[in-house]
């Protein structure tokens, strides 16, 4: 394979990749807390409308993007509500959270399809991007993905160096000693869920705001359920999340440039393949990670008192 | 703010109830510096629920707390733990993937980023200062129960918490590390600090308390200075209500076959067992929990094949007994984990009574369910399960209830061999006696393997005993054997006499 064939191949995947990590590291917020949201398909989408049509009427991108992430934390704050408030399934109130998400974005979408807004175009950064090879794969992007590379070690160092951090790891691991402690376990949950939803809505804006400049229904085609995935598959290292989402960005850049080639494989086949990978990926992890890195206390609901 | 040596704590009127379970009833109690106070009481005499009040985990329906006279409410742990008030719980509330550091300083308001290294050195001190040695980053999960306690207790003080509250410290305790733990009380209380130590155990009350309050089913029945305590059977008394027999009956039985034989048994944990018990005796088992007690019923009942050597049962090989177990007149386990292992909570008796008799109902395809029904109906009367109903819910159940039924259901089977893993644990003394009673009467049909972490138990039960420190039996030797059985304690923390 020549340099000139898989460079831009990386530069792709990186691209392709960016979405995915903000789902991604969005979810293993929510986790860390202990609540399983299984809604990120759902939060992903909404997201991606509110971007878009943000930017559409304003002209600004950037408020765009800032407000797809309140759209994003708006959607998660109803799933807060149900396990939170109501102590209901985080499992089904999740999957409830996917479907309204899909369907609202598609309703509100529907005057939209077809059309387009101003979104976010690569700049090169000056210097990083002259370094041989890494320049051409990492500093040759939209404002979006250099974004994304700060978030990770920020939240390395917000989970290990931070009281914050200290406290949302708590109550996802042992909600009991948390509250024994002092701590609000409710009021770190209700943070892990909205700072959750926000970095999942701010991937669904990148979707229609950096990757494509147009609307079109289903546009986030199963990423959320990808970063679902990628959590288990990251052990819930932040860290460890963005070599995921290149993996994965990488699969995907993949399959549509040989699609472009006219190979013989049918496309339906090679569109499937991310969704292969994700379940190798999960066999994987499982067998490697035995679940031993996840949350304690993910998914199990706490009395209001706490 | 608390000041040393003159705070003093008052619970007044306090009532709390769930559902229809009055757990307190109307206490008052009053707490000073300087002074171990114990309060002793059977399991759900309330002690715990009073004490989860005074921590502001739970909130009193009615009544209040005075802290040095001024009205306080204890809305949250925050409140409590602001005004002084620290408990180390009967279940650590420590987060296992976490390091000792990291749990201390949970909580604790200074400033936004954590800065490892000082706040480890912090604990080091701290642990110096009190004499309570541990490793300031290990993470917990690698910690023994005893180590992890004293993270609980470095946790109050780094809080200078005045007020500490003790939730059953002992039970997961050496009794090595049992002293050390009532040296470093002392030492706390003669600092100034107010301790509560709560317990159901009256050798326990009576060599570490200053005072002691005796709660029964709700309320205080009596509260009495230790020097005016005059026998152990008095405030046991006080402790149950009625008169309560420390010796129990135990028949001669003459021992006859070998239905278990262990010949040099090791794994991971175990370490070369070699046991053997006969028809009509009780081999008590005893030792702390994780010394390789768990390992070596599970290769007893059929859970895990012995990795290395060999276990007969009624002199079949492991691989030939459990290829096709007989469900009756053979082996029955009794496990520790009533319910979970033992039984299904949402499922009534009847169902439960089937889990392991279902062999004995069965007619082809068919479950003959009006027969088990009549059966269990018949035992859960026999055995005084309460309620006498089999069609509620294993659930519904209290504790001792469970684990009478599960024995009803297990001596049905008529088995040659028991296996019981810590059968009275967390049950009230009525029915512990009730158990013990019922383990002597299976003697006389079975060889019984008792594991058991209460050396009274194991005492009063068994005809022989073997002390287990970390895979290996340190000693096996009969109970009529006193200078042996004094130096127990030293087995059990693994000093060979």
């Amino acid at each position: 394979m020549s340099l000139e064939f898989l460079l831009p191949l990386l530069a792709a995947a990186v691209q392709s990749g960016t979405p995915i990590l903000y789902a991604t590291l969005g979810e293993i917020f929510t986790e860390k807390s202990g609540i399983l949201n299984l809604g990120i398909e759902g939060i992903m989408m909404l997201g991606a409308l509110a971007g878009f049509v943000t930017s559409k009427v304003t002209g600004s991108p950037i408020l765009g993007f800032l407000l797809g992430g309140c759209a994003g934390a708006l959607l998660a704050s109803l799933h807060g509500l149900v396990c939170l408030g109501f102590q209901g399934n985080q499992v089904v109130s999740g999957l409830a959270l996917t479907i309204l998400g899909i369907g609202l974005a598609d309703y509100l979408g529907t005057p939209f399809i077809g059309q387009d807004a101003s979104g976010f175009s690569p700049i090169s950064i000056p210097i990083l991007s002259e370094i041989p090879l890494v320049g051409r794969v990492f500093f040759n992007h939209d404002p979006l993905v250099y974004t994304s590379y700060i978030i990770p070690p920020l939240m390395w160092i917000f989970f290990r160096y931070t009281r914050w951090g200290l406290g949302v790891r708590a109550v996802g691991e042992y909600p009991e000693a948390a509250y024994a402690g002092g701590l609000s376990v409710i009021g770190y949950r209700w943070a892990g869920i909205l700072v959750g939803g926000y970095l999942v809505g701010l991937g669904g804006a990148y979707l229609s705001l950096a990757y494509t400049h147009l609307w079109t229904n289903g546009l986030s085609a199963g990423r959320g359920w990808i970063a679902v995935a990628l959590v288990i598959f990251a052990f819930w290292n932040p860290m460890r999340a963005a070599v995921g989402a290149y993996l994965f960005g990488g699969v995907m850049a993949f399959q549509l440039r040989l699609q472009a080639t006219g190979t013989h494989i049918p496309s339906s086949l090679l569109l499937m393949l991310p969704y292969g990978l994700t379940v190798i990926v999960l066999v994987f992890s499982s067998w490697k990670g035995q679940g031993l890195d996840a949350p304690a206390a993910l998914g199990i609901n706490v009395e209001p008192s706490e | 703010m608390v000041n040393g040596t003159q705070s003093f704590i008052r619970l007044e009127n306090i009532s709390k109830s769930f559902g229809s379970v009055h757990a307190n009833r109307n206490i008052s109690l009053d707490l000073y510096s300087g002074k171990i106070k114990a309060l002793l009481g059977e399991n759900g005499a309330g002690k715990s629920t009073l004490m989860s009040i005074l921590a502001g985990k739970l909130q009193p329906d009615q009544g209040r707390i005075w802290l040095n006279g001024q009205p306080v409410d204890f809305s949250s742990t925050k409140a409590a733990i602001k005004a002084g008030v620290g408990m180390v719980y009967q279940h650590f509330m420590l987060v296992d993937a976490m390091t000792v550091t990291e749990n201390i300083f949970l909580g604790q308001e200074e400033g936004f980023l954590i800065k490892p290294k000082k706040l480890e050195h912090q604990v080091k001190d701290l642990a110096s200062k009190y004499g309570l040695d541990i490793d300031p980053s290990a993470r917990i999960s690698a910690l023994s129960m005893g180590e992890r306690q004293r993270v609980e207790i470095l946790k109050l003080l780094q809080r200078q918490s005045q007020f500490l509250i003790f939730d059953e410290p002992t039970t997961v305790l050496t009794p090595h590390e049992t002293t050390q733990l009532f040296e470093a009380l002392k030492q706390m209380a003669h600092q100034g600090k107010a301790i509560v130590f709560i317990s159901h155990k009256l050798d326990e009350v009576l060599e570490i308390a200053d005072e002691i309050v005796v709660l029964r089913q709700g309320s205080v029945v009596e509260t009495l200075n230790v020097s005016d305590v005059t026998s152990k059977s008095e405030l046991a008394q006080l402790m149950v209500g009625r008169e309560i027999m420390f010796q129990i009956e135990k028949q001669p039985v003459e021992p006859k076959q070998i239905v278990l034989r262990v010949e040099s048994l090791s794994d991971d944990v175990l370490k070369n067992i070699n046991l053997e018990v006969r028809q009509g005796e009780i081999l008590g088992i005893v030792g702390v929990a994780g010394n390789g007690q768990k390992p070596l019923i599970e290769t007893i009942c059929g859970l895990n094949p012995p990795r290395q050597g060999k276990v007969f049962i009624f002199g079949q090989s492991w691989n030939q007994f459990f290829a096709h177990r007989p469900w009756d007149g053979a082996l029955s386990y009794i496990p520790e984990d009533r319910q979970g292992l033992a039984t299904c909570l949402g499922l009534d008796l009847v169902d439960n009574f089937l889990l392991t008799t279902r062999e004995g109902f069965t007619k082809g395809p068919w479950l003959m369910k009006k027969q088990a029904e009549e059966k269990a109906q018949g035992l859960i009367e026999t055995f005084g399960v309460q309620p006498g109903d089999v069609r509620v819910l294993a659930r519904q159940l209290s504790g001792g209830n469970l684990q009478k039924m599960v024995l009803s259901r297990e001596f049905y089977r008529r088995p040659r061999l028991i296996v019981a893993e810590q059968p009275t644990q967390g049950l009230d003394i009525a029915a512990t006696e009730d158990i013990w009673n019922l383990l002597l009467k299976a003697r006389e049909k079975a060889g019984v393997v008792l594991i058991t972490g209460d050396l009274t138990e194991a005492l009063a039960l068994s005809d022989r005993v073997a002390v287990m420190y970390e895979g290996q039996i340190m000693d096996t030797f009969h109970t009529s054997d006193t200078e042996k059985i004094d130096q127990i304690g030293l087995m059990m923390a693994g000093i060979a006499p």
